[in-house]
């Protein structure tokens, strides 16, 4: 029995179909293999791949509770010219920004250039002014970089949020992958997709090329804060699979600026820390001295030169969503290219004539703070209620330099398996970039969160959203293309969705 | 009159605790460096319980020793010695006040100008706003301010601790020379004047004998910006002179401790900071 | 490996078999207070709690509160809920390194324990004994077939060798100490898992002698005391070897030398007689074997707690 798809009439762009009933050339396959499975059929595949995260362990803290992180069963699709276009974008990013934070933490050029004020970077929580003087000794500060896109509703992808410091989530790329493999078989002998399990020899790779030259076998760790850390499942996963050690604060030791862990067969040098502790919570002596996950004289070593600490010390500094709305000038500025990736277009509130503008339509913009995550502190002035606008303006009036506005813009949707229907859901993207100093290679797909409620806009886990396997195809068109596209009859378009035009949220824990 | 003066300063500082402290970690700005003002002849830091140390300059150009401590110890002293020939600081003629408020200087200058936990002040101490803003040139507000501070705070030992911030001293109306260099700091700051704060040394005998060994004080002053940094302490009522030894400068006091670490271990107090200073000849 | 990884590693092998030995000894104990009409209970329960080394009561010591203390309690490392809630957060800690089925095992066994507890309430203590007992037969499988056989599994290989010796021990102090209210030698044999096997071998039921000579020197049996220090002895053994530490002596191999040598000379016409002085030098020998594969495999630190200080 054929499974009834809904399609949307909202501006937003519908990643699958370019019409009402006429699929894209790359998801027609997809659609024709979707279209051949019952409900109940669907319904099993979903379950399955929902008991085997659930055996596996892959979860997310949520509330405090270890939850599955649901994935979908429709894969979201990528061609690939369109992703060459997409990763090269991705790949540019993160060289300006790299840029960036050499100068930042260096020279300073781009200040006397007058391209950005000083005090935007001097005034950032994250400006980490012990990192002056430390050189990473491949000059890489950004081993990984997770940098969220969204497609607006003309359908080009535009770069919502950078995350430099402690991306999160290629765990679930791994496991999405595995799952749907496992579970889903069939879809894959009819489409070549590129495969994602190099991520952690990359991954390692890179972290050895950023290791102290005179180390000559690098011993790298990853730094966890422990079990109680909502995204442990993804240390724990990343350890294993580039077979290096899992380590706590307390089991590495600093003595006279070298590193080492503790080991039965006594102290054993590190050279590389893949740290998923954030700076202020890294070195007691530097930071919060109140910090037990930590480690005592790390940022001291790292002075010296005899350990490396990946990603970067304050990185932070780069990432903030003021920043963000230089980094198409740093594009320019330092690579001398054109930006391959828009922004979203982005107010600064700290500009007096901007945040007069805004303040009097606040009701028009999404309002966001600077130093927010995780979705938290956003203002969606068309859903908010007076006094929500309020205290904003409040807020606002407060500290300008906090704030920025954007103008809401249509995620794009997916179908996605809710409720025994495929409906259309927002979703966004977030690409994975690794850095080994020679090169940025950008992990094939990466995460799509879907998020779950119907017109929901906010799709990151720790609010509650799903995910997608992410497919990039080696080639535009599918391996099989389908005897004779398929058409849906009227009669099965669902009813037009609500209004939902809004800008999706950033991940908690990055 | 002006005069040079060679100056051999002992710092001795250091921790002692209630029993045995497992290990600590710890970074001391104790090292004088050169400047218009000051030549270090020589200069040597030690530590005890001996162990290797890690020399570096930090973000505002502070010369900081670091070192760890695993062996098990009831104390931990960190001694200085430096010889330092000082002339005293030239004032120069100031900018017009109107530079200060030109968006591109107010912006390289942005740290020196931004309010921090310690010095923030009460609005009470900006009742001479205006006047000290309508001074003729920069340094006269500056002295003004200085006098100030003088005026309405009495130095008194041990009124307040090192944690202290401006606001805390202002409604005692008393503290040390920190104190009242963070009350100055924020002043100036919301005068549009940017201004830091300096750690250091003071010699504090009007007439410096040769040879004869005086109990100096580890010292906190400011300079502001006047078109070129320039030293007032607000503690003495004077400017920077020969008898000022600068070691370190930052926003506040917590970019300057001479000696801050954490540790392992039992409840600790401080042996207390002695700083003897000779005139050499 | 990581010092912290391997003691977890030991700590789960050490709680799952005390777990495991706890939950045998005390089915035979209830067997024996509700079969025989005769028996004092309250002397029966305060045998139990001498062998486990738990402080006496001053009032009369009942049934229930007994299995309170000493199965359901999650709270104290002697109780049975309590040892596998400590092999559950020690395998927190080690997730990276067990396997994902002895996760999956371990979880779905604490949360059961729960829900049992309750039944038990009203029924009685034998399933949820039962239950416990084939879980740690689960887990010791699974910790057998999907962990390699390298050092972390020779850690925890050794902590699980290192309690059933202790427990044995116990057991048999237990036995000579409070013969009358201990139940008899058969049910002894079944709560050591071992009466098949005696059955097996040449000894006599009834025979003292018989049956400690078993339980103490039986070569091939997997729970006698001589088996299980062969098996520490060659974990240790192993460990030493991949682990190469340099040191003069190696303290726990000593100590467990010293032991075997003893039992192996051991006259077994004179084992009853021997046996209190046998059974305090193997008390010792845990003791030190544990403390001396701490000191040398496990020195790490907790997660310290800084103090700054500021000094002018």
């Amino acid at each position: 029995m054929a499974v009834v798809f809904d399609t949307d009439s909202s501006g937003a762009w519908n990643e699958m179909f370019s019409a009402p009933g006429q699929a894209r050339l790359i998801y027609q396959r997809l659609l024709a293999d979707l279209d051949a499975q019952s409900v109940t059929e669907l319904s099993q595949r979903a379950d399955q791949l929902a008991r085997t995260f659930i055996d596996r362990g892959v979860t997310f803290a949520h509330s405090g509770e270890e939850r599955p992180f649901p994935l979908d069963i429709v894969p979201r699709i990528i061609g690939a010219l369109e992703w060459d276009r997409l990763s090269r974008g991705i790949a540019q990013r993160v060289r300006a920004l790299e840029a960036f934070l050499a100068d930042v933490y260096g020279p300073g050029r781009i200040f006397t250039d007058g391209v950005i004020p000083r005090r935007v970077v001097t005034s950032s929580p994250h400006f980490c002014r012990q990192a002056i003087g430390i050189t990473p000794a491949n000059g890489v500060r950004i081993a990984v970089a997770g940098i969220d896109v969204i497609r607006d509703e003309h359908g080009n992808f535009c770069v919502l949020e950078d995350n430099i410091r402690i991306p999160s989530g290629v765990s679930y790329v791994i496991e999405n992958r595995r799952a749907m493999t496992q579970t889903f078989a069939p879809l894959f002998s009819n489409h070549r997709v590129l495969p994602v399990d190099s991520y952690p020899s990359k991954l390692l790779a890179a972290l050895v090329a950023s290791a102290p030259p005179k180390a000559k076998n690098p011993v790298v760790v990853v730094l966890s804060p422990g079990v109680h850390n909502a995204a442990y499942f993804e240390h724990v996963l990343l350890a294993r699979m580039m077979g290096v050690e899992l380590v706590e604060g307390r089991d590495l030791v600093c003595r006279a600026n070298h590193v080492y862990m503790r080991t039965t067969t006594g102290e054993r040098a590190v050279h590389v820390i893949y740290r998923r502790v954030d700076d202020d919570w890294l070195d007691p002596l530097q930071f919060r001295p109140n910090s037990v996950i930590g480690v005592a004289g790390l940022v001291n070593a790292a002075r010296a030169g005899n350990v490396a600490i990946s990603n970067g010390l304050g990185n932070g500094v780069a990432d903030d969503k003021l920043v963000y709305t230089y980094v198409p000038d740093f594009i320019r500025y330092y690579l001398g290219e054109t930006p391959l990736l828009d922004n979203i277009a982005t107010f600064r509130l700290e500009d007096a004539d901007v945040c007069a503008e805004v303040v009097a339509n606040l009701a028009d913009y999404v309002i966001k703070p600077v130093d927010g995550s995780g979705g938290k502190g956003i203002v969606i002035g068309p859903q908010a209620t007076d006094e929500e606008l309020r205290d904003v303006e409040a807020a606002i009036a407060e500290n300008p330099r906090n704030w920025i506005a954007q103008r809401p813009v249509a995620l794009s949707t997916h179908p996605t398996f809710v409720d025994d229907r495929i409906s259309p859901r927002h979703i966004d993207l977030r690409p994975f970039a690794v850095s080994n100093g020679n090169e940025v290679w950008v992990l094939p797909g990466g995460l799509t969160r879907v998020a779950l409620g119907e017109g929901e806009l906010i799709v990151n886990s720790s609010r509650g959203g799903g995910s997608k396997d992410t497919w990039v195809l080696s080639e535009d068109v599918p391996v099989a293309p389908p005897v004779s596209a398929p058409t849906l009859s009227p009669a099965l378009l669902g009813a037009p969705q609500q209004n939902d035009e809004f800008i999706n949220q950033d991940e908690e824990q990055q | 009159m002006t005069e040079s003066l060679l100056l051999q300063i002992r710092h001795h500082t250091g921790f002692r605790y209630e029993g045995r402290a497992k290990s600590s970690y710890n970074e001391a700005r104790m090292t004088p460096q050169d400047s218009p003002t000051q030549s270090v002849e020589q200069t040597k830091l030690t530590v005890r319980p001996v162990v290797p140390t890690y020399s570096y300059v930090d973000y505002f150009g502070t010369v900081v020793t670091s070192f760890d401590i695993s062996e098990v110890h009831d104390i931990l002293e960190v001694e200085s010695l430096s010889t330092v020939r000082t002339t005293p600081g030239v004032v120069e003629s100031p900018i017009e006040w109107r530079h200060l408020f030109d968006d591109a200087f107010m912006d390289s200058m942005s740290e020196y100008l931004a309010v921090t936990r310690r010095t923030e002040v009460p609005a009470a101490t900006l009742e001479r706003y205006d006047e000290w803003r309508n001074a003729p040139t920069i340094h006269d507000a500056v002295e003004a301010v200085s006098a100030f501070v003088r005026e309405r705070m009495q130095y008194v030992p041990g009124a307040t601790s090192v944690t202290s911030t401006a606001l805390e001293a202002w409604e005692r109306g008393q503290g040390v020379c920190q104190d009242m260099t963070h009350v100055t700091l924020g002043i100036l700051r919301s005068l549009g004047i940017p201004a830091r704060y300096v750690s250091g040394y003071f010699y504090p005998k009007k007439i410096a004998e040769v040879g004869e060994t005086i109990r100096g004080q580890s010292h906190a002053w400011v300079e502001y910006f006047s078109g070129a940094w320039t030293g007032i302490d607000p503690t003495n009522g004077i400017g920077h002179t020969e008898r000022h030894i600068v070691v370190g400068r930052g926003r506040d006091y917590g970019d300057v401790s001479p000696l801050k670490g954490i540790y392992h271990g039992p409840k600790s107090t401080g042996t207390g900071a002695v700083v003897e200073i000779v005139r050499l000849p | 490996m990581l010092s912290r990884l391997a003691e977890s590693l030991f700590w789960i092998g050490r709680y799952i078999e005390r777990a495991d030995d706890t939950s045998r000894i005390v089915d035979s104990y209830v067997h024996r207070i509700v079969e025989d009409p005769f028996n004092n209970e309250d002397a029966t329960c305060r045998s139990l709690y001498a062998i486990l080394g738990v402080p006496q009561p001053e009032h009369e010591l009942l049934r229930n509160e007994m299995l309170q203390t000493i199965v359901y309690d999650e709270k104290s490392p002697n109780s049975i809920a309590g040892a596998l809630d400590g092999a559950f957060e020690n395998a927190r800690r080690s997730r990276d390194f067990i396997s994902s089925e002895m996760w999956v095992a371990l979880n779905t066994t604490r949360n059961e324990l729960r829900s049992r507890q309750r039944v038990a309430a009203g029924l009685g203590p034998a399933t949820y004994l039962a239950y416990v007992r084939e879980r740690c037969a689960l887990l010791a499988g699974l910790t057998d077939a999907t962990l390699s056989h390298d050092d972390g599994w020779q850690f925890l290989l050794l902590g699980r060798n290192l309690e059933r010796i202790d427990m044995t021990t116990r057991l048999l102090r237990g036995r000579i100490a409070y013969m009358d209210a201990s139940p008899d030698w058969m049910a002894f044999l079944r709560a050591s898992g071992a009466m098949e096997a005696f059955m097996r071998s040449s000894h006599q039921l009834n025979d003292p002698n018989g049956v400690a000579t078993f339980l103490m020197l039986n070569r091939t049996f997997p729970r006698s005391v001589l088996y299980a220090l062969n098996v520490v002895d060659a974990a240790l053994r192993e460990v030493q070897s991949s682990n190469q530490l340099f040191d003069s002596g190696d303290a726990a191999r000593e100590t467990l030398a010293h032991a075997r040598s003893t039992l192996e000379y051991v006259d077994e016409e004179e084992l009853l007689t021997q046996l209190p002085a046998l059974l305090e030098m193997l008390e010792r020998t845990c003791y030190r074997i544990n403390d001396a594969v701490t000191d040398k495999y496990f020195r790490h630190e907790e997660a310290i707690l800084w103090i700054s200080e500021n000094q002018l």
